[in-house]
């Protein structure tokens, strides 16, 4: 029983990342109907300035991390703002090529400048440590990663319900036409989703680059919170975060009872299934567009 | 009439110049031999790429010294990313293309792999793949000849000093799901059979896992006291670090791929403090004369703004030293066949890595083609020190 017990903390432990990553995604999506391919990327440039400027400029981490959700916040603005507005009769698919694009060329970047060899990032709470209960582990980073994961998505959730900001998102997705003529500066709006991304992707990337950081260490969360993503519908955060903790169990409980050496693709089974039945996803409210 | 004469002539004179040119070999001039090695300078693999770096300053050094007798090694290096279907792209390109005299190192089994029968049907020599698989020698091939000692040996080497010297009768194993990962599963079976004991788990680790949290379940489930990590670098450092998290503290074994303690210690945050390791080189401290020299008239001479000097940094340079050997004492009339010939009378050639031999081609004697038979096993300490707890031994 204790097994099952770790199982499910540890599924829920990776499935932080994969909530954050999958966040981050919905946030765009629900702006704009376009899946960003990029924003794994976008997270590991963010990390690599965070080890580059508590590296090489000895700047401490308390100043740094700050210093870092800043940078990204400002990276999804200039992406938004430099790239995908300049995109000529922008279509959907013609913008999530954009953002594969932009994925290959951060990651090039990002191989470039700071090599290809595996680092590790100065980090205060050391992914190694865990914290006990009752014979069940989790590590201090992974409670941490839980905690930031659950606010970000509460105060995400009260972001775009309660606030004028959030609700001019909803409403430049809803209809980009209506929001412009009631005055909402949608290209702004944009942006703004695009930063507000990032920074969310930024957390993720920290998380991850505790343990081992390498330019391609993104990739894979970036494709279980997609997988999360679509789960939970595109367009719920709580829909996303559910099912990235759901993805997390499901995946580490197929690895231990059923078989380890298919344990990475049993995300993927599930997104099949879930298209299958529930196109919509566990959780989006299905949206009916009146002609 | 005349004109006769000047088709005859100018006829004559290309069938002259085109069987000269089928005469002279492929890959060399008067001046220059081409050598051919991929390495990954990006991707998953990327930490092993400072084997073909290594073998590049090593052929700089030979030829700021004037070559070998009279001409100079052009080394054609790319970068495949430790993906097969590059490797295998890069090789006929090159081969094909600029014309190859013999390939050294190659980064990878499976990169190998793919262009191993490419190679041998072309009859070029290939010297030293940095890879420890059986598929090199198995069966042996003509002009294939290994440096690197196989991971099967090395499971072999670990196994017996875990059970004769550390007592353990729990050995578990975790491999990389692919030849390289049962070549060390196979070694580690076959050495505990031996003493009558069996791996009480054997875990296999995908490419593309990240969370190690089941891996590290069944390990502490089977109650091991001993854990093979035959993985990546990241896998194996991610399989500890779970592990510590779990509080689960076997001894942990690993294979020359993961046995550069200062990489290995600075990117595991201080957890590879005690792991063991088999090993193929001198350890980065060393004081053996040859290995000084390399530091210095290769390393310092050559090696690129932030390079280490670092096992993998230095494999590139003894994986090409049988083959540098082998053309020194080839003489100027080198041709392949006759390098071929050379490699077979290398016996006990010592380098910066265990005595390297070879004997006639027997294609049914494997060993014809193993050059390194001889490991040693090391542990790492504080601050990524290595202590040495055997000395070179040969594994049979």
């Amino acid at each position: 029983m204790i097994d099952f017990f770790q199982m499910v903390v540890s599924g829920i432990a990776v499935g932080s990342s994969y909530a954050l990553m999958g966040l981050a995604m919905v946030i765009i999506y629900k702006t704009s109907e376009v899946v960003n391919f990029a924003q794994g990327e976008m997270a590991l440039l963010s990390s690599f300035f965070a080890f580059m400027i508590m590296e090489h400029h000895h700047i401490p981490f308390y100043a740094a991390i700050p210093a870092t959700l800043v940078f990204s916040l400002f990276l999804g603005f200039f992406l938004e703002f430099a790239v995908l507005r300049r995109a000529k009769d922008p279509s959907v698919l013609g913008m999530i090529i954009i953002t594969i694009g932009l994925e290959m060329i951060l990651m090039g970047f990002v191989s470039w400048k700071f090599g290809a060899d595996y680092k590790a990032l100065p980090f205060p709470i050391s992914p190694y440590e865990s914290v006990a209960m009752g014979g069940v582990y989790a590590s201090a980073l992974e409670v941490l990663t839980f905690g930031v994961a659950l606010s970000l998505m509460l105060i995400l959730f009260l972001f775009f319900r309660f606030s004028k900001l959030g609700v001019a998102m909803k409403a430049t997705q809803q209809n980009p036409v209506a929001a412009r003529l009631m005055g909402i500066r949608t290209n702004r709006i944009v942006m703004m989703t695009w930063g507000v991304s990032s920074v969310t992707g930024c957390f993720a990337g920290l998380s991850i680059s505790a343990a081992l950081m390498h330019p391609y260490m993104m990739w894979d969360p970036m494709l279980k919170g997609f997988a999360a993503a679509v789960m939970g519908g595109m367009t719920s955060l709580p829909g996303a975060v559910f099912a990235a903790y759901l993805l997390g169990i499901i995946e580490n409980l197929f690895g231990g009872y059923i078989s380890i050496e298919f344990k990475s693709v049993v995300a993927f089974v599930i997104i099949v299934l879930v298209l299958c039945f529930k196109p919509s996803g566990l959780f989006a409210r299905h949206y009916v567009k009146k002609v | 009439m005349n004109r006769r004469f000047f088709v005859f002539i100018s006829l004559l004179s290309m069938i002259f110049c085109f069987s000269l040119n089928a005469m002279a070999e492929e890959g060399m001039t008067d001046t220059e031999i081409h050598v051919g090695q991929w390495g990954p300078q990006t991707g998953p693999a990327a930490a092993w790429g400072s084997v073909p770096r290594g073998t590049d300053d090593y052929f700089k050094m030979i030829n700021a010294q004037g070559g070998i007798h009279g001409r100079k090694i052009i080394h054609h290096m790319f970068d495949d990313a430790y993906n097969p279907a590059k490797t295998k792209a890069g090789v006929k390109e090159l081969q094909e293309g600029t014309g190859i005299f013999a390939w050294v190192s190659g980064v990878g089994t499976a990169p190998g792999l793919a262009v191993k029968d490419y190679i041998m049907d072309r009859k070029v020599p290939w010297i030293g793949p940095a890879s420890g698989s059986l598929h090199w020698i198995t069966p042996p091939e003509k002009y294939l000849f290994t440096v690197y000692p196989l991971y099967y040996l090395e499971a072999k080497a670990l196994c017996k000093y875990s059970i004769e010297t550390l007592g353990k009768k729990r050995i578990a194993i975790a491999y990389q799901n692919d030849d390289y990962g049962k070549n060390g599963l196979k070694g580690a079976r076959e050495e505990l059979a031996r003493h009558g004991l069996k791996l009480v788990a054997e875990i296999p680790v995908e490419l593309k896992d990240t969370d190690m949290k089941p891996h590290v379940m069944k390990m502490r489930k089977s109650k091991a006291d001993a854990v093979l990590l035959w993985t990546s670098v990241s896998h194996a450092v991610r399989l500890a670090g779970t592990s510590a998290a779990m509080r689960f503290k076997p001894q942990f074994m690993t294979t020359s791929t993961c046995s550069d303690f200062p990489f290995m210690y600075h990117i595991s945050k201080g957890l590879w403090k005690g792991v063991i390791a088999a090993t193929f080189a001198e350890v980065p401290g060393s004081e053996k004369p040859l290995f000084k020299q390399y530091k210095k008239e290769v390393f310092e001479k050559y090696a690129n703004k932030g390079e280490r000097w670092g096992l993998f940094y230095y494999a590139g340079i003894f994986l090409a030293e049988p083959f540098v050997e082998a053309l020194k004492r080839a003489g100027r009339d080198l041709t392949r066949e006759r390098l071929v010939k050379e490699l077979e009378g290398l016996k006990d050639f010592q380098g910066i890595s265990g005595k390297v031999s070879y004997k006639p081609f027997d294609p049914k004697d494997p060993t014809c083609r193993l050059g390194v038979k001889e490991i040693f096993l090391v542990q790492c300490l504080d601050g990524g020190k290595t202590k040495k707890l055997t000395d070179w031994m040969e594994i049979k």
